[in-house]
């Protein structure tokens, strides 16, 4: 289902997107911890949209109810037009193949295929025949700059490059929505810069972006937009100006 | 190549070894069913294909010839029940027949002649090996194996009767029935005095002796009561011919099932070691969209993969191990010519095990690939490792308070962190050190069992007496004088002789083998199982076959056709083995000898004398004695405890790669714990003892257990391996166990799982530290 609606734009106008993230309402208890208390938010197609906050608010549980790894005690959760809330185990899965990418902090590639085919194995799942999954993975290698990198094993990659390969994977499907959790986390200050330039040339290409960060430069640079997240809530939802960064420190121009 | 494949691929491209122990557990335990099964279907399918081919009777009777006719006993068979008859046909025995030519085959000192005009009868069909069958008078055809009736028939070959009746040898044949020695004509059986008259039945049920006397009783009613004076069953023979294979049966089944669960425990513990330690790995691979049943798919293909590779080169090897044992299994064993060469691994067995062995091992790993299906994928990829549970380190907290050195601590704690891996570890030892005290007490049985039947303890010299027909020079020396030459060589103490002869038994129109033995008999006779030994004349000692096929006791008395005619004969003891009936009336039974004289003697020494040495100057007695030491192991015991213990080292291997594998998936997973260890100073000495102390801890409980499980094992088994080879065994053969033994098998726990864990206990403490925690 298509909806219009009006986000704000960091310049302070309004844009009409199509919303491809609507969740309402979101409760996740863990016991008698709530991670999640009552989170509404919509995500429009082409964001980019950063959630920083503390460790232990509740962001990689909120990226976890996006991503359909985990289901919300209260509220549903639709993204790209499907209620996620009403989906089996199976139903995620084939959710998860189609509409989503994600990229961790810690790569999470498979160690025992060499890059090619960690990127491959997902057009695989989606069906692609194991050649033209191989093509289409070879593109975009050669595309992220790592297509060298095609035979050699996890293990003996750099980070950066783990980063890229892992980027690779997330974009294999085309999904309507990247996930990223503290991408540059793991990564020395260079292959952090090379991945963040990667997320803003994606997100400049229309590809829709949500970043759990703890990284107030990769918020900076990469997202147009910043929800923060407390114990469990929506602190603030606010536009930034990538543009603006001093002294390490973000200084956003909040428009709300 | 599919998305599931490929991970599944990848997967055991990351557990090399562990998918090479599954594989290797799987093709030996894939050997051990096919031999098995190979076997037990040896011990009657090959028999039941070559007995109809051969249209055998199922029932071999003898009636009185002067209590009913061949009309009358024709018309009694012709009776419901009955499929077909051959006869009634007339019957010789022949006493002490003598043989002309110089290739004798040695006939039995009671011959069984029967008079049949042709072989192609509709029971007992018979097929010549060589020359023709017997049409005139003063003709013969010899019963023989067909192996033997390959030799070209010698023009010169006579059978020689008592009365002096020459019978030329015109062929030869293989009865499977064993119907008789040999066949003339009718006629020609006649003039040889013929009393009896043979008829051979093959009945419509006939699976079992109640059923063979059913029917019986229905192809004899209406003759007279006391004319059917004798019958034989061919349940007999095939209950012979299964002795071959029934050797074997019980333990390859014990160590077949053995190698089943060790097999079904090493698959739990290897997938379920996979799904612990693969959180991160099973989360990846939901993250990007497999599904649940695409999940348990990779889990299950990881081990299906292998376990197919192991099962198919498994089954290659049992099949050619399983024939060689089939055919082994029949040589040597009275009639086993008829079957040897039908004897083989039916085609059945190898889908049986192709499918089965991977589905049980799908199975094994059905509830560990199950687990991973239900792990939440959020919980997967964010756990990344297994989580450590707080009872392992509540346990090391306690021992830590001990007196012992902090690395036995540390380890004796691992076991109670994962306690579902500590069972199927534990488990695997247990069945390790079962295995070994089991074939430990098996070798030991077998090798009691022929010092037992060759009377070592007692008998220190055999000295065989050629037979001049045979295997000259014979000997210049008669029985007396031998006796008194053995007697007066140095060391001798006692001296007996014995002879073998075939003579028959009333009521039975089978062969009755007898041993005739004299000299000090009462000093050198063997064990009994129960009874005494003979004391006097008309006093036998029996054979567990015989006692159990003629179903006899204590007190019985049987009568057996003598040189002097039919005499009773009291049964005062049961033997293990050796001959059907053992008599020392030599007298009366040395004339139904094939040579008339005594055939071997057996000598005790005193202590202190050299037997060889003995042996030695026997040989200088008399050109005709063969002296050996007695003492050497028989084939069939060698091939025992060859089997035993190529198993036994099997499951040993495959119990201490059971123990590996632990090992391997504990130190993977406290790569992180071994790597800050060592930053603080462990040294990897005290890394190798902490690992190699959290399975020795199993490895002794383990043989705590097992030994006292495997002295069970053998207590159960040896007695079903006698009972198929139709043998009663003392209890003495059970009687293999000391203390020091049964401490050092308990003991054998700790060696099979300190073997498993040092080659990972070593790899976990050379493992650079930085690199550990680098990557974690």
């Amino acid at each position: 289902m298509i909806v219009t609606v009006l986000p704000m734009t960091n310049t302070g106008g309004y844009e009409e997107r199509e919303v491809v993230v609507r969740l309402t309402d979101v409760r996740k208890d863990f016991g008698d911890y709530a991670a999640l208390d009552g989170v509404s938010l919509e995500i429009g197609a082409g964001e980019s949209v950063a959630v920083m906050g503390p460790s232990g608010s509740g962001k990689s549980t909120l990226l976890n109810m996006v991503s359909g790894l985990d289901r919300p005690t209260g509220g549903s959760v639709v993204v790209g037009g499907e209620d996620l809330t009403r989906l089996n185990e199976k139903g995620l899965a084939l959710f998860r193949r189609r509409r989503i990418g994600m990229i961790f902090q810690f790569f999470n590639l498979l160690d025992d295929l060499p890059a090619l085919d960690n990127i491959a194995l997902s057009g695989q799942l989606v069906g692609l025949k194991a050649s033209a999954a191989r093509k289409r993975a070879l593109e975009l290698m050669g595309e992220l700059g790592i297509a060298d990198r095609k035979n050699i094993y996890p293990a003996s990659l750099s980070g950066g490059e783990r980063q890229r390969v892992a980027t690779a994977r997330a974009l294999m499907n085309r999904p309507s929505l990247l996930l990223a959790d503290e991408p540059t986390g793991a990564l020395d200050s260079r292959s952090g810069d090379q991945v963040m330039q990667l997320l803003m040339d994606l997100n400049q290409l229309g590809q829709t972006l949500l970043i759990v960060t703890h990284d107030p430069r990769l918020a900076a640079q990469c997202a147009r937009r910043v929800i923060e997240v407390a114990d469990g809530r929506i602190a603030r939802d606010s536009s930034v100006n990538a543009a603006v960064v001093a002294n390490g420190a973000v200084v956003a121009g909040v428009a709300r | 190549m599919s998305a599931v494949w490929r991970a599944s691929r990848a997967a055991v491209k990351r557990r090399r070894f562990q998918t090479f122990i599954l594989g290797v557990v799987v093709m030996v335990s894939s050997a051990m069913a096919i031999a098995t099964l190979g076997l037990l279907a040896a011990v009657s399918g090959p028999f039941d294909q070559a007995y109809n081919a051969a249209k055998g009777a199922h029932v071999v009777a003898e009636f009185d010839s002067s209590k009913a006719t061949a009309a009358q006993i024709a018309r009694a068979a012709n009776a419901p029940g009955v499929e077909a008859v051959a006869g009634p046909y007339p019957e010789a025995v022949l006493h002490s027949p003598s043989e002309t030519g110089d290739h004798p085959m040695g006939l039995a000192g009671s011959f069984t002649v029967v008079g049949r005009d042709r072989p192609d009868t509709p029971v007992d069909a018979l097929e010549l090996s060589a020359g023709r069958w017997a049409t005139g008078p003063g003709e013969i055809v010899l019963n023989e194996p067909s192996f033997i009736g390959l030799l070209a028939i010698k023009s010169e070959h006579e059978v020689v009767t008592p009365d002096g009746v020459q019978l030329k040898v015109v062929g030869y044949a293989a009865s499977a029935s064993q119907s008789a020695g040999g066949w003339v004509t009718p006629d020609q059986a006649r003039a040889l005095h013929s009393a009896s008259l043979q008829m051979l039945y093959r009945f419509k049920d006939a699976g079992s002796d109640s059923a063979l006397k059913a029917g019986m009783a229905a192809a004899t009613k209406g003759l007279p009561s006391d004319a059917l004076t004798g019958t034989s069953s061919y349940l007999a023979i095939k209950a012979n011919l299964a002795k071959g294979p029934n050797t074997y049966v019980p333990f390859l089944t014990v160590f077949g099932v053995l190698g089943l669960i060790v097999s079904v425990l090493i698959v739990g513990n290897v997938v379920s070691g996979a799904v612990v330690s693969g959180f991160r790995h099973i989360g990846v691979l939901k993250a990007l969209g497999f599904t649940p049943n695409q999940v348990t798919a990779v889990y299950l293909a990881m081990v299906t993969t292998p376990a197919v590779i192991g099962c198919v080169l498994g089954s290659v090897i049992g099949g050619l191990v399983g024939k060689k044992l089939v055919h082994q299994a029949f040589f040597g064993i009275f009639g086993g010519d008829l079957v040897m060469d039908r004897a083989t691994v039916p085609t059945w067995v190898y889908p049986v095990v192709l499918i089965g062995m991977p589905v049980l091992v799908a199975l094994s790993a059905l509830i560990p690939a199950m687990r991973a299906r239900r792990l939440p994928a959020a919980v997967a990829i964010s756990a990344g490792g297994a989580q450590q549970t707080g009872r392992g380190l509540a346990v090391q907290r306690r021992l830590g308070g001990s007196r012992l050195p902090r690395p036995v601590s540390l380890g004796l704690g691992w076991p109670f962190a994962r306690p579902g891996r500590t069972a199927l570890t534990l488990s695997t030892v247990v069945l390790g050190v079962m295995t070994v005290t089991m074939a430990l007490g098996l070798s030991a049985s077998v090798v009691k069992f022929g010092q037992m039947q060759k009377q070592t303890d007692k008998i220190q010299v055999i000295v065989d007496v050629n037979d001049p027909k045979w295997n000259p020079p014979g000997p210049t020396h008669s029985d007396d004088q031998l006796f008194a030459l053995l007697r007066s060589l140095p060391g001798a103490v006692h001296v007996s002789a014995e002879a073998p002869a075939v003579t028959r038994m009333a009521g039975s129109s089978g062969i009755v083998r007898v041993g005739v033995e004299s000299g000090d008999t009462a000093e050198l006779r063997p064990d009994l199982v129960r009874g005494r030994w003979i004391e006097g004349p008309n006093e036998v000692v029996v054979s567990s076959e015989f006692w159990h096929q003629h179903k006899v006791s204590l007190g019985d008395t049987i009568t057996l056709d003598t040189s002097d005619g039919p005499q009773p004969e009291k049964i005062v003891g049961e033997g293990v083995g050796g001959w059907d009936v053992t008599t020392l009336d030599w007298n009366r039974f040395i004339p139904l000898s094939m040579v008339q004289r005594a055939q071997s003697f057996s000598v005790q020494l005193a202590k202190g004398t050299d037997p060889q040495a003995y042996a030695t100057a026997v040989a200088r007695i008399d050109p005709g004695l063969e002296a050996t030491v007695n003492g050497a192991s028989d084939t069939i015991e060698k091939v025992i405890i060859s089997v035993v213990s190529t198993l036994t080292t099997m499951l040993i291997i495959v119990s201490s790669l059971g123990v590996f594998n632990t090992v391997v998936l504990n130190t993977r997973e406290r790569r992180k714990d071994l790597g800050m260890l060592k930053s603080i100073g462990m040294t990897p000495r005290q890394v190798i003892a902490m690992v190699v102390t959290s399975v020795a801890a199993l490895g002794a409980v383990g043989g705590i257990v097992g030994a006292p499980l495997g002295m069970l094992a053998h207590r159960i088994i040896i007695p079903i391996t006698g009972h198929g080879t139709g043998l009663d065994l003392p209890d003495s053969m059970l009687h293999v166990w000391n203390w020091p033994m049964v401490a050092l098998l308990a003991l054998s726990g700790s060696v099979i799982a300190a073997l498993g864990a040092y080659l990972p206990a070593r790899g976990a403490a050379k493992a650079p530290v930085a690199e550990v925690l680098r990557t974690e």
